[in-house]
Parts: C-alpha cells; sequence; structure tokens
C-alpha cells in the first residue's frame, strides 16, 4: 500500500480514494478526487490555480522547501525489511510531522507579520474619506468623543455641502 | 465498456489500426467487454501491404478502455483510448510488439507470456508494454 500525491492538488490520496489517469505515453496521473480531475481535464495548469498547493508554495504561501519534506520523497530502492528501522521511522514520523506544522505555523506567523498593523492603517484610511457614512456630520461636532473612540483623528465635514446634497 | 460496433484502437503492430467490435465469444448476447476480454472485431482500417486487411474478422484482447477498470484496492484506472491487442484463435498475439500501457487485468495467459518477452522495448516517449500493478 502506497499513500500517492494528487497530481493536481498535493493531497494525500488514500487507499479507496481518487483515481488514476493512465495517458498513452504511459504517464500516470493520480487524483484523489473528481475535482482534481475534472480541473485536469480542463487542462488548467495547477500552478496557477489558487488553491492547490503548488500555487502555494510557488507564491510563498506556504513553507516551500524544508528539511521535513525529505522524508516523504519518493524512494524507488525498496528496503530489506529491519524491525528496528520500521520502528524507528514510524517514531520519526510522529516527530517529523510535530516538527512540520511547528515551522509552517512560524512561516504562516512570518508571513503575517505587519498585517496587522497595515490593517489598522488601512481602516483609518477608510474612516477618514468614509466618516459620513457611519455618522451624521451634526453628531460629529456635538460629540466628538462619539465617533472614533480610540485613535484621534481630525474629520473634516462640512454640514453645508451634506444637507445640499440630500436637498437635491 | 465495449460494446458492439464499437471502435477501438489495435495497439500492436499486427498490422490493424483500428477495429470494431462485432462479439464476445462465449456468451450468446453478452453486450459488454472489458479489459481482459477477448472480442471479435473486423479491422476497420490496416496499415497497407500487410496481412489484415479491411474487414477481415480478427480476434482481440481489450488492452485499455476509457472506462477503465476498478482494483480491489480502491483505486480507479483510466486510460485514454480504447485499445485492443490483436490475437489468434489460441490466445497467442499476432503481432510482435505492443504499443502504450497495458493494464494486467488482460488476462489471457498466452497474450501475457508473449508480451512479457517482446523483443524491442521503445523507451523514451512510447513504451512496449507497462504492467500497471
Amino acid at each position: 500500500m502506497r499513500l500517492e500525491k494528487c497530481w493536481f492538488c498535493s493531497s494525500t490520496i488514500y487507499p479507496g480514494h481518487g483515481m488514476m489517469y493512465v495517458r498513452n505515453d504511459a504517464k500516470i496521473f493520480r487524483f484523489c478526487r473528481s475535482k482534481c480531475h475534472k480541473n485536469f481535464k480542463m487542462k488548467r495548469n495547477p500552478r496557477k490555480v489558487k488553491w492547490t498547493k503548488i500555487y502555494r508554495k510557488l507564491h510563498g504561501k506556504e513553507l516551500p522547501q524544508d528539511t521535513t519534506f525529505e522524508l516523504e520523497r519518493k524512494r524507488n530502492r525498496p528496503e530489506r525489511y529491519d524491525r528496528n528501522v520500521v520502528e524507528d521511522t514510524v517514531k520519526a514520523m510522529k516527530k517529523i510531522s510535530e516538527t512540520r506544522v511547528e515551522r509552517e505555523a512560524q512561516f504562516w506567523k512570518n508571513r503575517m507579520r505587519g498585517k496587522k498593523t497595515q490593517q489598522r492603517r488601512e481602516d483609518l484610511a477608510e474612516l477618514q474619506q468614509g466618516i459620513h457614512l457611519v455618522k451624521a456630520p451634526t453628531a460629529l461636532l456635538e460629540e466628538p468623543s462619539l465617533t472614533l473612540p480610540k485613535e484621534k483623528m481630525k474629520v473634516k465635514v462640512s454640514v453645508e455641502q451634506e444637507s445640499k446634497a440630500m436637498e437635491s | 465498456t465495449i460494446r458492439p460496433q464499437t471502435y477501438s484502437n489495435v495497439a500492436d503492430n499486427s498490422g490493424a489500426r483500428e477495429s470494431m467490435r462485432i462479439r464476445v465469444p462465449g456468451a450468446s448476447n453478452r453486450q459488454y467487454a472489458s479489459i481482459g476480454d477477448m472480442i471479435v472485431a473486423v479491422v476497420r482500417e490496416a496499415v497497407p501491404n500487410m496481412p489484415p486487411k479491411g474487414s477481415e474478422v480478427v480476434r482481440a484482447v481489450i488492452a485499455r478502455t476509457r472506462k477503465g477498470l476498478n482494483r480491489d484496492n480502491g483505486m480507479a484506472i483510466r486510460f485514454d483510448d480504447n485499445a485492443a491487442v490483436a490475437i489468434d484463435r489460441e490466445g497467442n498475439p499476432k503481432g510482435t510488439r505492443v504499443f502504450g500501457p497495458v493494464a494486467r487485468e488482460s488476462r489471457e495467459c498466452h497474450f501475457a507470456k508473449t508480451v512479457s518477452s517482446a523483443p524491442e522495448v521503445l523507451r523514451g516517449i512510447r513504451r512496449n508494454r507497462m504492467m500497471l500493478r
């Protein structure tokens, strides 16, 4: 039994799942589900399809290269069965997948670093532009503390313009 | 599934190119033939100047189908085309080479044996035979 990788999305294909397509040049394509197969039939390039692992690795969304991936690399030479080796491998598999999860989490964290401050800045700018959508201009003038609790911001609102717009 | 009147490519160098299935021998009204079944077919298109002529009746073993197979381990296999290999009445292949991948389910014993010992293997793009496990 062998756990294969889907050609399109790179997810694991467990026994009982998926489909194998053999092209006449003897190239084999394995798919984990019909979604991937259908995309393949549409001749989509997985490198351009956003939800595939290949795309994500290519575009820096996920950990691209790491030593933890080495264990899963396909080895075509069969190894002589050795009980100790099997035992060690099973232990290693567990440890390595834990490490990989940690590293991926770290990668995500690094990727998202600075996102919060950027988000803040963007929100502020949006507020500045569109505060009239949120609060009536008269309310702002009356109680400036009502509107923006944390950030102090100068919001220029012209009351005459608003009333003119409403009349017309 | 190969039904009557189904055209399939001939995947060997016996001289036929395309064949059309007529019957499945052994059952009176058997509709469907799949990978590994022997069929009786008529040669529809042949390589010029070679033994099988158009409209010659020939036996063949189905090597590939688009419908494919379902394996016991749950994996479903589909091929690119429908293809058959021409054999004679005993089950020995008529040609010397088989083109393209072949499923292990081509059950004819003679067929499998001769194919495994086929003389030439085209490496690279097209492989003579690939037994899919």
